[in-house]
């Protein structure tokens, strides 16, 4: 069976497509580093995934994510919209999803038909995003793999103040050279990092579920501390990074 | 093209030109004492120069930039400063400025009271319009004359009101935003009179009553300046307007109220001192500036609010929370956008308008 | 009401004062040994426990004051004897943030205030507040409802934005004391103005209050808070001692009755309760530090969560705080306040505060504390939450230097929200400076 549309989220810190069938279900996805010239990318990717799929070059792309108006796609749309009907297809309900990418977030609140009703995105520093975290587990010379485990056996958090990501690097610095244990400091960074994405999500509307997409949902660490600095469970949606490429594809279907 | 103009008045009409800090200001007692006004919104960009770190990074991009902009020589060609008391950051540069370029120019101030009408603030309005026209005496040599003042009382009523019918009739008018607001913006430094031909001519644009001209997506803009300018041409690609005006350097200073002419116009200017807008630099009170904001997107029917406001702004910032709340219980999308004067809206900025933009644009199929 | 009344009489002088003797016993029993050994500063001061026990009962009170006498939320620079004299009890909401701050509480209560909106960019006071309106949760209990929020701007305008928001919240009126900023010399329409709006504001608090002012009480409040500056500011004065006999950081706690408690018998009975000891110290040659090699002066707000850290290191380092421009405000305010004329001197005080005035008299007063404290370097703290006391430091910091050979550093911090500071830059700045002094 061959695709009906194909959907790129052309992030600033990976590539991700996804090619559907005519029942909505994902038949190929890719996920790449990004590349500076997104358009080549795009079409060498592209082209590999049309012919695993024996899909014809006239399907039509959607295009999100920063480099979505340059891939020469027939429609682009941003994230925020994306995200919540890539959501909504696979969720069937609304709720408020919660997206860490590597250089923003986002906070989408859905209605129950999956229409945006409002959201909201941090500024243009690297606090509460994924950029946070990769650059304070490079200080702890961690790698992401490692992370639940070692989360899993802190005994407690250390609490890390400084939710911007320079002032943070270094006061990791030094809470190592006091002799603080590295799950603990890392607990407490997860923490740090949750409690400025929670931050950005303000008053949660009562019930009604909270999802998690984006790279950094990948971590279960992550997923937790959020889960306890918003006081709700939250639930990752299946591949999570490719929530964006999906929204993309259906809105070329 | 600003400073030629400027050069142009001094020469042709004898005028002393201001260099004005934002935001209000008595611009009648200015205009009937032949002085010009030159604004300073920034300039946009970057600070740059060697003033540009002469204020901390958390101070809001309005007072960065134009500290950076006199030191860099920008202002070198006025006669004098005005500093309008609109914040504590604008009261610091009343002293900074002159301390830091080194200049010698008369530094003159128009103390804004805060809170609303009360009858000691009217006495105190009339103590300052005094002592400022005092001031401005001494700089041309020229005592004002009530006849002057009355003359521009009258011409700037007439602007107000063409500014009015522009913004208020923003649906009927066959301009984009680009143009509508080069034109609104002009007044900043454009010689009264100047101006008021341009507005003639924008009005002339705008279609009878009843019909409609503009049919994308209306949206309430709600900040200090529209900087970087090209917010418009962005917004107008997406396919929305601007259908209501709240920016302070904009719809803020448009007098809409009738006033009762007083036999002295320095009464009538002091009254009108009191007859903007809500602006929370001045601080009337919370509920009084929410009434205002929800009348004009009723009037404008406007279908989402974008508080675009500059970065580190105490002022506008303690208000956001309850504008949020005010309009979410009506259930008008508000899209929260802070500014730092960038030369260039940023591609996440971007990102965000055409996210709020196909959100509304979906509310408005279903 | 009456039942109200009753309970709050009863708290106010029975209970309260048994409370926190037994508190303060207790307290006393544990920490009598005096200074830790190896610890840089000098014994401890007695009158902490008295401070202690003074707030603890002020805010033991406000806990039963609403329902029982007119509540008013007061900025630190409101001419409060006028409510005084009418019988309000007031809170301050500023006191009470920092009271926040020094556990550490600004990030939980500002959570949420950006939970309903609010930025972070605003004054963290303002923000550690309103978290605590809305959670209802404070260190000291609870806070008594208002009924009336008085705010002057003579501090800054952001109390103005800030009340309005707790106008809106608590649905109670506002009254403010709108004093112009003073370039040079305050002019005299603009000290008119400020004396007709005390005349409004009496209306509105007697009003409020229920009764009828009294002039005779009025002054005896305006005595009482003349008194009362007088004697913080000889306490602060002490420190022109060599060696100073308590530290600035020190100060920065006990300006809390002056702030609080201004215009009242039990503030001034603490000051000279201070004074003596201080007196005292100075007599004995007994400093804040152990070993005072270097003073300084520090501008603008303390770093509240940071206090304890920052002190030590530079007491290690043989360097103290003996004058601060913060708490040496409410000692400034008493050369112009004359109880004769309660109004009329309160428009004068009140307008005359260095956050009211520009950068020219700012200097003019640190060049002049340099002096008299004999200064050999200043920390100028560049507060991301205050922007009125922080704009124009870059210059003041040139132009100590150049005018008043004070060399200075800027140390960029927030007083209350620890999560805008790092503690690690900020050490090794400061430990760079006091290097440049060997």
């Amino acid at each position: 069976m061959s695709g009906v549309a194909i959907g790129v989220d052309a992030g600033s810190t990976t590539w991700k497509a996804v090619i559907l069938d005519d029942q909505g279900q994902v038949l190929a996805s890719r996920v790449a580093p990004a590349e500076p010239l997104v358009d080549q990318q795009t079409r060498v990717e592209l082209a590999r995934l049309r012919e695993r799929t024996s899909t014809s070059s006239d399907v039509p792309v959607g295009a999100t994510g920063y480099g979505r108006k340059r891939v020469g796609a027939q429609r682009a749309i941003t994230e925020i919209t994306c995200h919540a009907r890539g959501a909504f297809h696979i969720t069937g309900a609304g709720g408020v999803l919660v997206d860490v990418g590597g250089q923003d977030s986002k906070i989408i609140h859905m209605g129950p038909d999956g229409s945006v009703l409002d959201f909201a995105m941090n500024d243009k520093c690297a606090a509460g995003t994924g950029r946070f975290l990769e650059v304070l587990l490079g200080r702890l010379q961690v790698a992401w793999e490692d992370v639940p485990a070692l989360v899993a056996s802190a005994r407690s958090a250390v609490s890390v103040s400084s939710t911007c990501t320079v002032f943070a690097e270094s006061e990791v610095i030094s809470l190592v050279a006091e002799g603080e244990p590295v799950e603990g400091i890392l607990k407490g960074v997860h923490q740090s990092l949750a409690s400025r994405v929670a931050g950005l999500a303000g008053l949660l509307p009562p019930g009604g579920a909270v999802y998690m997409s984006g790279g950094v949902a990948l971590g279960r660490a992550m997923v937790d501390a959020l889960a306890a600095a918003l006081g709700r469970p939250v639930t990752v949606l299946a591949e999570p990074q490719l929530v964006g490429a999906l929204g993309a594809a259906l809105s070329v279907r | 093209m600003r400073a030629e103009y400027m050069r142009e008045q001094k020469r042709s009409h004898g005028r002393k030109v201001l260099a004005v800090l934002p935001i209000q200001y008595p611009k009648e007692l200015l205009t009937a004492m032949n002085v010009l006004s030159m604004e300073l919104w920034g300039p946009p960009g970057a600070p740059r120069g060697p003033g540009a770190s002469r204020l901390q990074a958390y101070v809001c991009s309005v007072a960065r930039n134009a500290v950076a902009f006199v030191q860099a020589g920008g202002a070198a060609e006025v006669d004098a400063f005005l500093y309008p008391h609109a914040c504590d950051s604008i009261q610091g540069l009343a002293t900074l400025i002159p301390d830091l370029g080194g200049e010698d120019k008369p530094a003159l101030h128009y103390l804004n009271p805060k809170g609303g009408y009360r009858p000691s603030s009217r006495r105190f309005v009339a103590g300052e319009l005094r002592r400022l026209a005092a001031d401005l005496a001494e700089l041309t040599g020229e005592p004002l004359s009530a006849d002057r003042l009355s003359w521009a009382l009258d011409l700037h009523r007439e602007i107000d009101r063409l500014r009015a019918r522009l913004l208020d009739g923003r649906a009927r008018l066959d301009m984009t935003d680009s143009d509508l607001y080069a034109v609104l913006r002009r007044g900043e430094w454009l010689w009264p009179e100047d101006h008021l031909a341009e507005l003639k001519l924008a009005a002339s644009r705008l279609a009878p009553m009843g019909e409609v001209v503009q049919r994308g997506v209306g949206l309430l803009l709600s900040g200090i300046v529209p900087e970087p300018m090209s917010i418009f041409d962005e917004l107008s690609s997406m396919g929305a307007y601007v259908a209501a005006d709240d920016y302070a350097a904009v719809g803020r200073r448009v007098v809409r109220k009738q006033l009762l002419a007083s036999e002295d116009p320095m009464d009538t200017l002091a009254w009108l001192m009191f007859a903007y807008p809500p602006c929370p630099t001045r601080s009337t009170s919370l509920g009084q500036r929410m009434d205002y904001l929800d009348r004009l997107a009723t009037r404008s029917s406007a279908e989402g609010v974008i508080i675009h406001t500059v970065k580190f702004c105490e002022p506008e910032l303690f208000d956001v929370a309850g504008i949020k709340e005010r309009f979410g219980a009506r259930g008008l999308p508000v899209l929260f956008l802070e500014s730092e004067l960038e030369a260039e809206l940023s591609g996440q900025t971007i990102t965000r308008l055409e996210a709020f933009v196909e959100l509304l644009t979906q509310r408005r199929k279903s | 009401m009456i039942t109200r009344r009753l309970q709050y009489e009863l708290v106010k002088r029975l209970a309260a004062p048994l409370l926190v003797q037994l508190q303060g016993a207790s307290k006393r029993l544990k920490g009598r040994q005096g200074p830790r050994p190896g610890s840089p500063f000098g014994p401890p001061l007695k009158s902490v426990a008295l401070l202690k026990d003074l707030m603890t009962r002020h805010y033991l009170e406000g806990r039963y004051a609403d329902g029982a006498v007119p509540v008013a939320w007061v900025t630190s620079g409101f001419p409060v004897e006028i409510l005084r004299a009418l019988g309000f009890f007031s809170i301050y909401p500023e006191n009470h943030a920092a009271l926040c701050g020094v556990q550490r509480l600004t990030p939980e209560l500002s959570d949420a205030a950006e939970r309903v909106g609010h930025s972070r960019s605003l004054c963290s006071y303002a923000r550690t507040d309103m978290g605590a309106v809305l959670l209802e949760k404070t260190p000291v209990g609870r806070l008594p409802r208002p009924d009336l929020l008085a705010c002057c701007t003579n501090i800054c305008q952001t109390v103005l934005y800030w009340y309005r928001c707790l106008a809106d919240h608590f649905k109670v009126p506002l009254v403010l004391i709108d004093t112009p900023f003073v370039y040079g010399e305050s002019q005299e329409h603009h000290q008119q103005y400020v004396r007709d709006q005390l005349e409004e504001l009496l209306s509105v608090a007697e009003r409020i209050g229920g009764r009828r002012h009294s002039s005779e009480e009025l002054v005896r409040v305006a005595r009482l808070s003349h008194e009362g500056t007088l004697l913080w500011g000889e306490c602060l004065a002490e420190s022109t001692n060599r060696p100073a006999p308590w530290t600035g950081f020190d100060g920065f706690f006990h300006i809390a009755p002056i702030v609080t408690l201004r215009g009242s018998e039990e503030c001034n009975a603490y000051y000279r309760h201070l004074l003596d000891e201080l007196r005292h110290r100075v007599r004995h040659g007994v400093g804040g530090i152990k070993e005072e090699r270097y003073r300084l002066m520090w501008d603008n707000l303390p770093i509240w969560y940071n206090v304890r850290d920052m002190s030590t290191l530079l007491a290690e380092n043989r360097f103290n705080i003996v004058v601060t421009t913060y708490t040496n405000a409410w000692a400034e305010a008493g050369k112009r306040m004359d109880p004769t004329d309660p109004v009329g001197s309160a428009a004068r005080s009140y307008t005359h505060i260095i956050l009211n005035e520009d950068l020219d008299r700012r200097l003019e007063l640190m060049t002049r504390l340099a002096r008299e404290y004999h200064v050999d370097g200043a920390l100028l703290h560049s507060d991301r939450s205050c922007k009125p006391y922080s704009i124009g430091q870059v210059d003041l910091k040139d132009r100590l230097a150049r005018e008043a050979q004070v060399r200075a550093l800027l140390l960029e911090a927030d007083h209350n929200d620890p999560r805008a500071y790092s503690t690690e830059q900020g050490n090794t700045r400061l430990q760079a400076f006091m290097e440049s002094f060997a």
